[in-house]
C-alpha cells in the first residue's frame, strides 16, 4: 500500500493495518520513520517544503514495493510519504515491511527507503530561520548506497 | 504532423528556473531524450549544464537514449531528494 499525502500519519495505526493484512503470515514487522532534520550546516532550519510529481510518486513507490517482494520472501509492505509544508521535527516518511522472518523484513525495509530516496520523485526545499530558501541537493552517499543494492547480494553495508 | 506535441512538466528548482510548471512543446518527429534535452537547454540556457538533469517519460525514469514521441508526458527535474 502506498500513501502520499500532506496530512500527518499515525505510525502505530499504519503498523496495525499492515499487521491485520498479513495476520498469520508475518512473524516480523520492521518499520522505518524519517523526520524533518536540519540540512543546512550553519543556519537553523525553519521548515521544509516537499514538492512531488503526483501519479509518478505512487507508481514508482509501487514498483519498488513489487521489486522488494520479488527479491525477498516478504508478505507485504506499506509506504507513507508526506508532501507540502512541514515544520521542523515533523515526520516525513514511513516504511513498514511484514515478513515471515526478520532478516528479510530488515533488508527489504532498508532497500525500500534507500531506493525511495533516490528514485521516487520528491524534492525538498528548505527554509532557514533567516528566511532564505534553497532546494536540497541529493547526497552522493544516498546515491551510492542505493546503487549498491544492484550489485550487493543483500546488504550494501557489507561493501563499505 | 504540424500539430504533434509533447506535454512538458517542470518540477522544483527546474520550475523555478524556467518560470513555469508545464508547457506544450512541438515535436514534429520522435527524438532521443538526450537530443531533446539539448533543445531544452537552448530555450532555457539557465538550465545548463543539462547533463545533471533527470527526465521521466510517461512517469517512468528515462535514460538519454530513450525515445520521446508525440503525445508523451516528459518531466524534467533534479535528482530527487525525498525520504
Amino acid at each position: 500500500m502506498v500513501v502520499v499525502q500532506h496530512d500527518d500519519f499515525d505510525a502505530a495505526e499504519l503498523t496495525a493495518q499492515l499487521r491485520r493484512r498479513t495476520q498469520g503470515k508475518a512473524g516480523a514487522i520492521v518499520t522505518f520513520t524519517g523526520y524533518v532534520r536540519d540540512y543546512a550546516e550553519d543556519t537553523a532550519t525553519d521548515s521544509l517544503f516537499l514538492e512531488h510529481y503526483p501519479g509518478m510518486c505512487e507508481r514508482r513507490i509501487g514498483e519498488l514495493c513489487e521489486q522488494a517482494r520479488q527479491r525477498w520472501p516478504i508478505a507485504d509492505c506499506l509506504v507513507a510519504h508526506r508532501v507540502g509544508e512541514l515544520r521542523n521535527t515533523e515526520q516525513i516518511v514511513f516504511v513498514a515491511v511484514a515478513g515471515a522472518h526478520r532478516g528479510d523484513a530488515f533488508r527489504a525495509c532498508e532497500y525500500l527507503i534507500d531506493a525511495l530516496k533516490t528514485s521516487a520523485p520528491f524534492w525538498k526545499r528548505e527554509t532557514l530561520a533567516d528566511g532564505r530558501q534553497f532546494w536540497v541537493r541529493q547526497q552522493d552517499r544516498d546515491a551510492r548506497k542505493a546503487e549498491q543494492w544492484h550489485t550487493a547480494t543483500g546488504n550494501p553495508d557489507h561493501h563499505e | 504532423m504540424s500539430g504533434a506535441t509533447i506535454n512538458v512538466l517542470y518540477f522544483a528548482r527546474v520550475a523555478d528556473l524556467t518560470g513555469k510548471r508545464h508547457e506544450s512543446w512541438p515535436l514534429p518527429a520522435p527524438i532521443d531524450a538526450g537530443s531533446w534535452l539539448k533543445e531544452l537547454e537552448s530555450r532555457y540556457p539557465q538550465l545548463a549544464p543539462s547533463d545533471k538533469l533527470k527526465l521521466a517519460i510517461n512517469q517512468c525514469h528515462a535514460k538519454r537514449h530513450e525515445t520521446i514521441r508525440a503525445g508523451d508526458e516528459v518531466a524534467v527535474f533534479d535528482p530527487v531528494t525525498g525520504g
